[in-house]
């Protein structure tokens, strides 16, 4: 059984006066299995930022289903949605979503304390991650110290310490520099191949051309997907670019 | 570009910010509205012709001072605010191509917007309710209403002129305050101060002493006439310790909050804790100045209430009976005490005359030299009135020297006393032991003696100074050894008095009119030669005096309360509604990341509970160490009734409390909103 499953998921927004409505989702399904890596690419407006919100339980779809190892997200109470959340689900945001109030450490512990987590089992999973992420010696820090890949860092820490069933990633690289996009790529490698479920929603070539599989949406419907398979980085770049000047020419499949 | 276009821009920036702007406004109105209020009935002849007139008119003429002095300072403080939270909008204008004179207009329209609003509408409606705070104030200070209806063209002038000026100092400071940011900063603004706040040790720990220090000073008044200026420095270090404690000192209650980490790690504390440790820096000031005012509200009120609610026994402990005539010369001579008996036969018979029959009465003769207690002795070679700079009042006494006749008389107790021996009592700070030294006699205490029994306790008057009761064998033989002191002027220290105090069958009208026949009588015909003076006071006709002061002090105090009330609503209200705006993305990300509305809920409410409950218990504290000290103060006011007091603050806590409660009900809902 896949990890993740999307059926016929269809997103209609309603206007304010109850006018005319605009069908940001269509019909979209997909499956994502355990230990994937998978970006979802399209332009601005296709509909990838609504998908990615209703696969993080943030938003209910108007039609389908989405099931996460079993668990039907609509059948969530919505005063569970959010510890739901926090128990099944990693969050990586583009403007990294840290809260200046706390230091990189407290960030990272959010989740777990919201959980309820006791503070030395907590400090034990992030002994685990820290060295991994190179964020070891920033834990006392604040947002407001450290740089943009640093912090990316340091959300991406708080993403995977409550060992999610599968991290959602809305842009990861959006807001940093190449260097720092780069060094966060290796890391969301690095984190898939020990085995954890990645999800990232980009429209950076480059960050897509890592993943395992890239899955194009258009005017919300999926409208193609590529398969990294033995491709290189390299490779599956230029396969990726391509596609996206298919679908900018107005081509169909 | 077209006339009209920078009034329409305020017009369109204020009701845009409406939420901020409309209370502004309001309170403008309101502030302008007593102020012209408290100007009417201080300076117009509304509140004229009724003894006790001018005393009542000056408390309102010092309460208009004040409402100008603060209207100030809270305007400024509140505008600041409200610029603060506008400078991001003013930045867009500025991209888009306005130069900062431009930016300079609006202000200036926005400024002139809101003054014409307050000041007329604060002048309307001061003119409006003028009858009504006039009526009330009558009512309290217990004379008839008057059906004259003044609208002052002088009050109205000086309303305008004054809040004119505040509004002009408001105008350069938003002015200033945009005209010396840059455009990048106008925009990032509200991200400005992201900083969260290291715990300040020093300055913590510096308020902590400086709050002690002032509490220190303010608990060991023992006296209120040195109470006075130690009691200012008091305040000011209390006021000052308050906003450093609340700063610096809130921070690092925070950070040891965080470096326990059981505590800390807490799904509830997590939350609040963090950014209390944050927020205390910015918001201390606020919740100091909430804590401050409120802090003077309950200390006005209790006051001023226990002082009007107990101006009867006050009255009573300054004039005992109905009628009380004192004579008093300086030194001492046999011949006063028959004097003394002829002037009593002579005040008996004239109020004979008219026809009243007299009651209740006690008399006593006294004398009394002032002394500087030191070394378990009583100095008479000190004066203090002249050498005022060098020495400590708390050691200044007032001896009185009473015959053993009289004290037996006025306590109905049956004291015997053999020669050199005395029975001694004190109201005050000083110790005595077995002897007691005054001047350069030593006196044998036979048994100590309460001062506040029977009629007895009418002997002291009012306690500005410690008092000293000597109850001597005869007074003639003792006297005589301290005639010869003088003080700086070559005058004789020691006093003579001699009290006659009764009551009648008359009415209070009767009462007045016999008391003034009786100060005729003495002033045209009789003993202005024997004595140095000779006065009789009525204690209806004191009423009115009573009456009129401390109910223009409990109107007064009503006035500013409500105004200082008013000040703390608002204070509290931008501060939810910015903190609001400030939360919202904190709170949405951590509604991401797994909180739930809960949780959310949850933590708002310890944080807030917390942050709301510090002004309040903060204030409750300074008001129980200053307690003493109006207890002390009220003194010089006649008023000893300590159980009264406690009673009106503990009741002025509540009714400040359920307000507070309201206001933070109120007010956090509006953060609700914004924040989910």
């Amino acid at each position: 059984m896949s990890l993740l499953e999307a059926k016929n998921i269809k997103k209609v927004y309603k206007t304010r006066f109850g006018g005319a409505s605009v069908e940001a989702l269509k019909n979209v399904s997909f499956t994502v299995e355990k230990g994937e890596y998978v970006a979802i690419m399209g332009e601005s407006g296709s509909g990838k930022t609504t998908l990615l919100n209703i696969l993080a339980a943030l938003d209910k779809a108007t039609e389908g289903t989405v099931i996460l190892d079993g668990m039907d997200l609509s059948k969530v109470k919505d005063k569970d949605v959010a510890a739901f959340r926090r128990d099944n689900l990693g969050f990586v945001f583009q403007e990294f979503n840290l809260l200046d109030t706390f230091s990189l450490e407290d960030n990272i512990y959010l989740p777990l304390v919201l959980a309820g987590k006791k503070h030395a089992e907590m400090k034990q999973k992030l002994d685990n991650i820290a060295g991994t992420l190179g964020i070891s010696d920033l834990l006392k820090k604040y947002p407001y110290e450290v740089s943009g890949g640093q912090k990316q860092r340091a959300a991406v820490a708080r993403a995977l310490i409550s060992d999610p069933r599968i991290i959602l990633a809305d842009e990861p690289t959006g807001a940093l520099d190449s260097k720092s996009s780069d060094e966060l790529l290796s890391l969301f490698k690095k984190v898939n191949q020990m085995g954890q479920t990645i999800l990232m929603v980009t429209h950076s070539t480059k960050a897509a051309s890592n993943a395992s599989r890239v899955l194009f949406i258009k005017d919300g419907v999926i409208f193609h997907q590529i398969y990294k398979g033995e491709n290189t980085d390299q490779q599956m770049y230029q396969k990726i670019s391509d596609t996206l000047n298919l679908l900018a020419q107005g081509g169909d499949r | 570009m077209k006339t009209g276009f920078y009034p329409k821009m305020a017009v369109s920036g204020m009701r845009k910010n409406g939420r901020l702007y409309l209370p502004y406004i309001a309170a403008c109105i309101l502030m302008v509205a007593v102020f012209y209020i408290m100007h009417l009935l201080g300076y117009s002849e509304m509140l004229e012709g009724f003894e006790g007139a001018g005393t009542a008119r000056d408390m309102l003429r010092l309460g208009t001072i004040v409402m100008a002095v603060f209207g100030t300072i809270f305007l400024f403080y509140t505008q600041a605010t409200l610029i603060k939270g506008r400078l991001k909008e003013f930045g867009l204008y500025s991209v888009l191509g306005m130069s900062r004179k431009n930016l300079g207009k609006i202000i200036f329209y926005e400024t002139i917007i809101t003054w014409f609003v307050s000041v007329t509408g604060g002048t309307a409606i001061g003119i409006g309710l003028s009858k009504l705070a006039e009526l009330a104030f009558r009512k309290m200070i217990g004379i008839g209403s008057s059906y004259k209806f003044i609208i002052s063209g002088e009050s109205i002038l000086v309303t305008v002129i004054v809040y004119s000026l505040i509004f002009f100092l408001i105008f350069l400071n938003a002015a200033r305050q945009v005209r010396f940011s840059r455009t990048i900063n106008l925009i990032n603004s509200d991200k400005a101060g992201e900083k969260p706040p290291k715990a300040n040790w020093f300055i913590g720990i510096l308020g902590l002493v400086i709050l002690l220090s002032g509490y220190f000073l303010a608990l060991k008044i023992e006296q209120p006439l040195s109470a006075l200026a130690i009691f200012f420095i008091a305040v000011i270090l209390t006021i000052i310790g308050t906003y450093l404690v609340l700063i610096a000192g809130s921070v690092v209650l925070c950070r040891l909050l965080q470096k326990n980490k059981k505590y800390y790690y807490k799904t509830n504390h997590f939350v609040s804790v963090s950014s209390m440790a944050y927020r205390m820096k910015r918001n201390g000031a606020g919740l100091a100045s909430i804590c401050i005012l409120l802090t003077m509200i309950l200390v006005m009120m209790s006051s001023t209430s226990a002082l009007y609610i107990n101006r009867e026994e006050s009255l009573r402990n300054h004039y005992p009976k109905q009628i009380n005539c004192t004579a008093s010369n300086y030194g001492f001579s046999e011949s006063y005490g028959e004097t003394a008996q002829k002037l009593m036969a002579d005040i008996n018979s004239k109020a004979e005359e008219s026809g009243a029959e007299i009651r209740g009465s006690f008399y006593y003769a006294s004398c009394f030299i002032s002394g500087y207690f030191e070394n378990g002795r009583m100095r008479l070679d000190i004066d203090p009135m002249t050498e005022m700079t060098t020495i400590d009042f708390d050691n200044v006494v007032q001896v009185y020297f009473l015959d053993l006749d009289d004290y037996n008389r006025l306590t109905g107790n049956n004291e015997v006393l053999s020669s050199g021996e005395v029975l001694a009592g004190v109201e005050g700070n000083i110790r005595f032991d077995d002897n007691i030294t005054v001047g350069d006699e030593t006196f044998k205490v036979k048994k100590k003696i309460s001062c506040n029994q029977g009629d007895f306790r009418y002997v002291q008057s009012i306690m500005i100074v410690s008092t000293l009761f000597i109850v001597v064998d005869d007074l003639e033989e003792v006297a005589p050894l301290y005639t010869g002191y003088t003080d700086h002027f070559g005058n004789t220290m020691l006093a003579w008095e001699w009290h006659y105090s009764f009551d009648t069958d008359l009415d209070e009208d009767g009462q007045i009119k016999l008391n003034s026949q009786l100060r005729e009588y003495i002033r045209d015909e009789l003993y202005q030669e024997d004595f140095w003076g000779v006065r009789c006071e009525s204690r209806a006709e004191q009423r009115n005096d009573f009456v009129r002061t401390f109910g223009g002090l409990f109107f007064l105090g009503i006035l500013l309360s409500v105004i200082f009330l008013v000040s703390c609503v608002l204070i509290i209200y931008y501060k939810q509604i910015s903190e609001g705006f400030e939360d919202q993305s904190r709170f949405g990300i951590m509604q991401k990341v797994g909180m739930t509305k809960e949780n959310i809920r949850n933590s708002i409410n310890s944080q807030m509970l917390t942050v709301f409950l510090i002004p309040i218990v903060v204030a409750c504290i300074h008001l129980a160490v200053v307690l003493p000290i109006i207890h002390k103060l009220l003194k010089l006011f006649g008023h000893n009734n300590m159980p009264l007091l406690l009673a009106c603050a503990g009741i002025c806590v509540l009714i400040c409390g359920i307000f507070y409660a309201a206001i933070y009900k109120i007010t956090s809902n509006a953060y609700y909103k914004i924040v989910s």
